[in-house]
Order: structure tokens, then C-alpha cells, then sequence
């Protein structure tokens, strides 16, 4: 059971197509869920996506059958949800933004699946080193400060205290 | 350690082979993005080096580097690596024991930890943090697989059981020795082990300073918190691994002072079942898993003793596959949860500098509520806040204006973990009336105390109230209607689901953590905690180790007289 719940990742050449349609529709879904505006407008969506499939691969088989799920839903879901005869990755940004909307508002298992994409797809977005540029966080830098300057202190404590390790 | 057969190899044996031991290669995916590396131990000596860094782990195997089926033999094999297990190895190698730990996380070393939220989450986190607690509402769950476990990225928060807990468990739950005198010389040697300290003031960052004024503010007393760390400089990475090594989890302490003493270590190694012969725990079973988590080949591991320390979720899950019959295991379960609440203040916060809950506010631990707040990377603060597009990205833009409160709810429902049809632990817990009410409470403090501070709008965790603009607007919290589906709770505390009962028809282990009816088969995790606590556990877990481990000391010294050692 658990090695076809795998395939769905690639692990069979078989799946590929399948995998090609996921693809798809993650591409559709960044371009409507992704920040823009206020400073965030950076053409950064195919780097997005390739983290959001290296996060998928590390989630349990059942979780990315769900949000397999949930991609073919919200793909072939339009015709259902808000009446529009057109598959969401054909759809424009701003026609896919819509249309995500609908999904928000339901509330129940369906937004929680949109949730759980939303946030893997934030996770990247905003943790993207040009966003985080953008946001003026230097976190990475500070790590680096800040170790150095540890050891400097404890260094500097052990230099102090002959008794210290 | 002794070798059985060509296919027996000890821990320690295989560790001395051509085998990756502990080496930062462990670090099975580089990451997303390209990010500056920490300076390391220093070649130069004229550079101070971390000594983090320079950590030795001997007798460490990967499970993923062996591929025949393996048979291990000790005194006493230890599942898991996180506060309770690494303690308890630690001091049963004290002791004497030949102890081997095993551990289905990998060893990553300080050095490689980096400040990539999406990265260190796939890394040390089980399900790459995306485990669920089923019910009325979901609550998402984290912990650790690594070796340290949730130490590793927990927040390294040091509080000591509350009083009236400790209370309740001796004198209404009648499990003696538990109470604040009997549990006093475990929590001073639990701070020792853990490293406890305060943070220094010049870690601290302007979220803490607002934290504390808006405390002021409404004249309640915060409490400056100890944290398991040395010489910590205020970088608020904890939750991803501490990369300057400052946080003293269990992979930089007692893991490689067990070690050192001659402890082994097999990473990799998930156990799925207990061994028995008769009512005799005579070791475990399980897989060695590949560097992509799948399983490559089996082992067992014998020992008189075994330590079950793998989480209050994981825990029960294996006594329940080893075919244990016990009504409470699993049952009792408590998952604390925390509701997030997010201020946008008049001021610049710059959330990602200072110290991660360097204060915590315990006024009102009495009503079940606990404040603190979080520094949150902008890609995990962007779950708490909602909308689309450019909605969000409005609201985040304004990252560096955040502060992040949480209130953590001692929570009176049980849940329960329970297998699925694929043998895996599932946890399922429903939010009672009372404590949906004690979410609210602490949601309104939580917001009180950001618009005390400075807050201009506070997000709220409920998806038909998701804000408020003043503190005026806060008794519409009191007035919504207590619907517990509507709130969006997280926790990183779960506990209770194998707890200690002075008979086994109210918890599945006794007063000293052993499992009820089974000889052999102990726990040293917060499954074995008999209620929710309150704060944060790790200490109360470690205490309790500690106090247990003497015991389970005996325990062996007494089967060895008997001429009992292997099966």
C-alpha cells in the first residue's frame, strides 16, 4: 500500500504523466495564491515551485495523496464550485484568485486542503532570499554574526575562568 | 555488547566499521536556497571555535549505511533520543548498563542547522511538520525526528511542574513520591542536566521589551524565563535548530556524554513492536530505514530492560502493536494547545532579533492560561495571517511590525491515540466546552496585552473573528459563540497517553513508569505525565526520567540476582 502511495511521487516512470499534470497545477495555484503588491512582486514563481514538490516528497504518503486530491479537485472543481467551465490552470491569476476565494469561504475539509497548500506555498514564498531581502530580514547573516561572536564570548568566559572547560 | 551469529553485529562494532558516523554529511538535503555557513570549529587556534561544533559522537551506526538484517544485544536498549530517553541513557550508562539508544531521526550535527524554516522542517521535523491531531478542531502538531528529538527544536523553556500539579498527582491521583518534596532533588538535578540558565539582557530583543511593557501596562507580573542553553546571543532560530549551538539539547549533551561513556547509537532504526517472552519485555523490533525513509532491512535489538521514550504519540503506538491489551494505553491523551495571536504594532519590532519567550506571563496558570510570545520566520507567520494575493501580501508587509503572542491552555479534555489501518499511531482529541472557553480567555489576554503594548490591529485565531482594532472590540471574543471548530490551535506538548496510575485500569504504567502487568518494559517520555502540566514539559519529562531511572536501576540489579539477563 505504501509503495503505491509512493508511486504517486515518481518513484514509477508510469506516474510521470501524473506528476506532469500536478506540476500543472501547482504552477496555476502559486501564480494565484502568491503575494503581490506592497513590495512583492518578484519573478520568482518557478523557484516557489520546486521548493513546494521538495516539501511535498517529505510529507506522509496520506498527506500528499489528500493534496493530490485537493489539486485535481481544485483543478476540475470550477464547473462545480463556481459554475465556470474552465479548467484553474487555464484560468488567469486573477480568474484562479477568484476562484480560490470560493474555496476559503467553505470552510470544512476543503479549506483546510487550501490551507495546507497555501502554506507550503508562503512557506517558500516569503522564506525566498529575495522576498527576505525585500523584508529587510537578515536572519541568515545574523546567524553567522552571532555564532562567531558566542564563540568569542565564551572564549573570552573560558579565558577569564581558568577552572572552565 | 556481544555478537551473536554472523548476522549479529553490536552497536559498538558496527560503529568502529567503514561506516558515516556522526559526520555532517548527515545532512541528507542541502536545502532550498544557498545560505552563508556558520563559522566552524576553528582550525586556526588563534580563533575561538564553538565547541558545539567540535562535538565527537562515537559508537554511533546509521541505520541507513547497514544492509543485512541486524541483531543487537544489551542491558538496556532505549527508544528514542529526546529528553526523557537521552536522560535516561545517559544515567543508566551511569549506572553501568550497557545501553544502546535507537532512533528514527538522523544525527544532524550544529553546524549544518541553517535559519531555512522549509529546510530545517523537512529535516528534523517528523512529516515535515505537518502532522495533525484529529478533531473538533484539527490541531497541528510538531515534534522532532532527529536524534535529541523535540529538544532540538523546541524552545528549551525550563519550568518546573506547578506545585498544585504535583499536588494533585501525590495526593488525589495517590502516586506517592510525585509530589513538589518528592520531586525537588530531581528538578534540581533535571536543571543541571538541562544547563538551566536565564537569558542575558543583551540577547533581548524590542519584542521582548514590548512584551514586557504591555505586562506592565496592565500590572501583571511576568516571570524572566530559564532556558536550557550557554551563553545564548539571542538569534530566535531555536524552533529550527539552534545554529550557533547555544540551545543545550539533548544531540550536544547528554547524547554524546552517554556515548562517551560507552553508550551506542543506531539512527535510522524505527521500532515497531516490544519482544516478549511470557509477561517478560525482552527487547525490540524494527526496521533500518534508507537515506529516503524507506525501510532497507530489520533488526532486532535484546535487552532485559527496555525504554520506551519515543513520544507521547509514538509511544503508545508501539505498545499497541506489541499487541498489549491494556484498556489506557493511548487513552489520556492532553495536547495543551496554543492559540497564536499576532499584533501589528505602532512601532518597529523586528521579531526576528532578541530571544525567543526569554519571558513568559504564569498570572494566570491558575485559570489554565499561559502567555508568552514567539518570534516566528515571515514564511511560518504567514499561516497566522489570512487572505490571498495581495491581501496578504498587505498585511505582510508590515513583517518587522509583528509581535506574535501565544496562549498555551492546560487543557481538562482526553483524547486518545489510536492505530489506523496502516499500524500508525493516530491522535484524536476533542476541545470540551470548558476548554473552549479557556481559549478564549487566553486569546482575549493574549490580545489585551498586545494592545497594552502598542498594537494597533490584533489577528485573532478564529476564522469568523479573524481581527480587532482595539481593545475595545476584545468582549466580542467573550461573545462569540463557543464553537470549538472554528478556532485554528497548534501544539508542540502532547502528553498523558501511557500515564503513571497506582493501578492499570487507570493508567497503563505504575508509579515508577513501568508498564503495568509487563516485566522489563518501562517509559521515560511525557506519555507517562498523569495530567496536563501547564508549561512547557521538558523539565517535568527530565525530572521524571531521572526519578525513574533509579528506579528501573534496581529493577535490573534485581533480574540479574534472579539470574534473569536475556531471553
Amino acid at each position: 500500500m505504501t509503495r503505491k502511495l509512493d508511486a504517486w511521487d515518481g518513484a514509477t516512470a508510469g506516474w510521470r504523466p501524473l506528476l506532469r499534470i500536478r506540476t500543472r497545477i501547482l504552477r496555476a495555484a502559486i501564480a494565484a495564491m502568491r503575494p503581490r503588491g506592497h513590495g512583492f512582486d518578484q519573478p520568482i514563481d518557478e523557484d516557489v515551485l520546486r521548493d513546494v514538490e521538495r516539501s511535498l516528497r517529505h510529507l506522509p504518503a496520506k498527506l500528499r495523496i489528500r493534496l493530490g486530491s485537493a489539486l485535481c479537485l481544485m483543478e476540475y472543481g470550477p464547473p462545480v464550485y463556481i459554475r465556470r467551465l474552465r479548467r484553474f490552470s487555464r484560468m488567469t491569476p486573477a480568474e484562479g484568485r477568484h476562484y480560490l476565494a470560493s474555496w476559503e469561504r467553505a470552510r470544512g475539509p476543503r479549506a483546510a486542503l487550501l490551507r495546507r497548500i497555501r502554506d507550503l506555498v508562503f512557506m517558500s514564498f516569503y522564506q525566498h532570499p529575495e522576498v527576505l531581502a525585500a523584508l529587510e530580514v537578515g536572519w541568515a547573516e545574523r546567524a553567522a554574526t552571532l555564532a562567531r561572536l558566542r564563540a568569542e564570548l565564551l572564549y573570552e568566559r573560558s579565558a577569564g575562568d581558568p577552572d572552565a572547560s | 555488547m556481544q555478537a551473536e551469529d554472523d548476522t549479529t553485529r553490536s552497536a559498538g562494532a558496527a560503529a568502529e566499521g567503514s561506516l558515516a558516523l556522526g559526520q555532517p554529511g548527515s545532512v541528507d538535503d542541502p536545502g532550498s536556497f544557498a545560505l552563508p555557513r556558520m563559522c566552524s570549529q576553528g582550525s586556526d587556534p588563534d580563533v575561538p571555535g564553538i565547541p558545539e561544533y567540535g562535538i565527537v559522537y562515537p559508537n554511533v551506526t546509521d541505520g541507513a549505511a547497514l544492509t543485512r538484517d541486524q541483531v543487537f544485544v544489551g542491558d538496556a536498549v532505549v527508544v528514542g533520543t529526546g529528553a526523557g530517553g537521552a536522560t535516561a541513557a545517559a544515567h543508566l550508562r551511569e549506572a553501568g548498563l550497557d545501553v544502546l539508544m535507537l532512533e528514527e531521526g538522523a544525527l544532524h550535527r550544529t553546524e549544518s542547522f541553517t535559519t531555512d524554516p522549509a529546510t530545517m522542517i523537512r529535516l528534523l521535523y517528523r512529516d515535515a511538520g505537518a502532522s495533525t491531531i484529529l478533531g473538533r478542531p484539527p490541531i497541528a502538531f510538531a515534534e522532532g525526528k532527529c536524534v535529541g528529538g523535540s529538544t532540538v527544536v523546541g524552545g528549551g523553556i525550563c519550568v518546573r511542574g506547578p506545585e498544585r500539579v504535583l499536588d494533585h498527582w501525590e495526593r488525589a491521583l495517590g502516586l506517592e513520591g510525585l509530589g513538589p518534596r518528592g520531586m525537588e532533588p530531581y528538578f534540581v538535578e533535571a536543571e543541571r542536566v538541562l544547563h538551566v540558565e536565564p537569558n542575558d539582557d543583551d540577547t533581548l530583543g524590542r519584542n521582548t521589551n514590548l512584551f514586557v511593557e504591555g505586562a506592565r501596562q496592565l500590572g501583571w507580573s511576568v516571570v524572566r524565563s530559564a532556558r536550557s542553553m550557554d551563553r545564548c546571543v539571542g538569534l530566535n532560530n531555536c524552533v529550527l535548530g539552534c545554529p550557533t549551538g547555544a540551545k543545550q539539547a539533548m544531540h550536544v549533551t547528554e547524547i554524546p556524554r552517554a556515548l562517551a561513556m560507552g553508550a551506542s547509537l543506531i539512527t535510522r532504526a524505527r521500532v515497531d513492536r516490544v519482544l516478549f517472552l511470557g509477561t517478560r519485555a525482552v527487547g525490540v523490533r524494527g526496521k533500518l530505514l534508507g537515506e529516503d525513509g524507506r525501510p532497507c532491512c530489520r533488526f532486532q535489538a535484546h535487552a532485559p530492560l527496555v525504554v520506551l521514550a519515543a513520544g507521547a504519540r509514538q509511544t503508545p503506538g508501539i505498545l499497541k502493536r506489541s499487541r498489549l491489551r491494556a484498556r489506557m494505553i493511548g487513552r489520556g491523551l492532553h495536547t495543551q494547545p496554543s492559540a497564536r495571536v499576532v499584533g501589528l504594532m505602532e512601532e518597529r519590532v523586528d521579531p526576528w532579533v532578541g530571544t525567543h519567550q526569554a519571558f513568559q506571563i504564569h498570572q494566570f496558570l491558575d485559570q489554565g492560561v499561559l502567555i508568552n510570545y514567539a518570534a516566528l520566520p515571515p514564511g511560518v507567520l504567514a499561516s497566522a495571517l489570512p487572505g490571498l494575493a495581495e491581501e496578504h501580501a498587505e498585511k505582510m508587509r508590515d513583517y518587522n511590525y509583528m509581535l506574535s503572542a501565544t496562549a498555551l491552555i492546560e487543557d481538562q479534555s482526553e483524547g486518545r491515540v489510536v492505530l489506523g489501518l496502516d499500524r500508525q499511531p493516530r491522535m484524536i482529541f476533542r476541545l470540551g466546552r470548558r476548554d473552549v472557553e479557556r481559549v478564549h480567555r487566553g486569546v482575549a489576554l493574549a490580545a489585551e496585552l498586545l494592545f497594552a503594548a502598542g498594537a494597533r490591529r490584533v489577528f485573532l485565531p478564529f476564522a469568523d473573528l479573524p481581527a480587532v482594532d482595539s481593545a475595545e472590540e476584545l468582549p466580542t471574543i467573550r461573545q462569540r459563540p463557543p464553537v470549538a471548530a472554528t478556532i485554528e490551535l497548534s501544539t508542540v506538548h502532547i502528553m498523558g497517553t501511557a500515564r503513571m496510575a497506582t493501578r492499570a485500569r487507570r493508567g497503563a504504567t505504575d508509579n515508577c513508569g513501568a508498564v503495568h502487568g509487563v516485566d522489563g518494559l518501562v517509559v521515560a517520555d511525557a506519555s507517562v505525565l498523569p495530567s496536563s502540566i501547564g508549561v512547557n514539559p521538558q523539565e517535568t519529562i527530565v525530572a521524571m526520567a531521572l526519578r525513574n531511572a533509579d528506579r528501573w536501576i534496581d529493577m535490573v540489579g534485581e533480574r540479574r540476582r534472579r539470574g534473569i539477563v536475556l531471553a
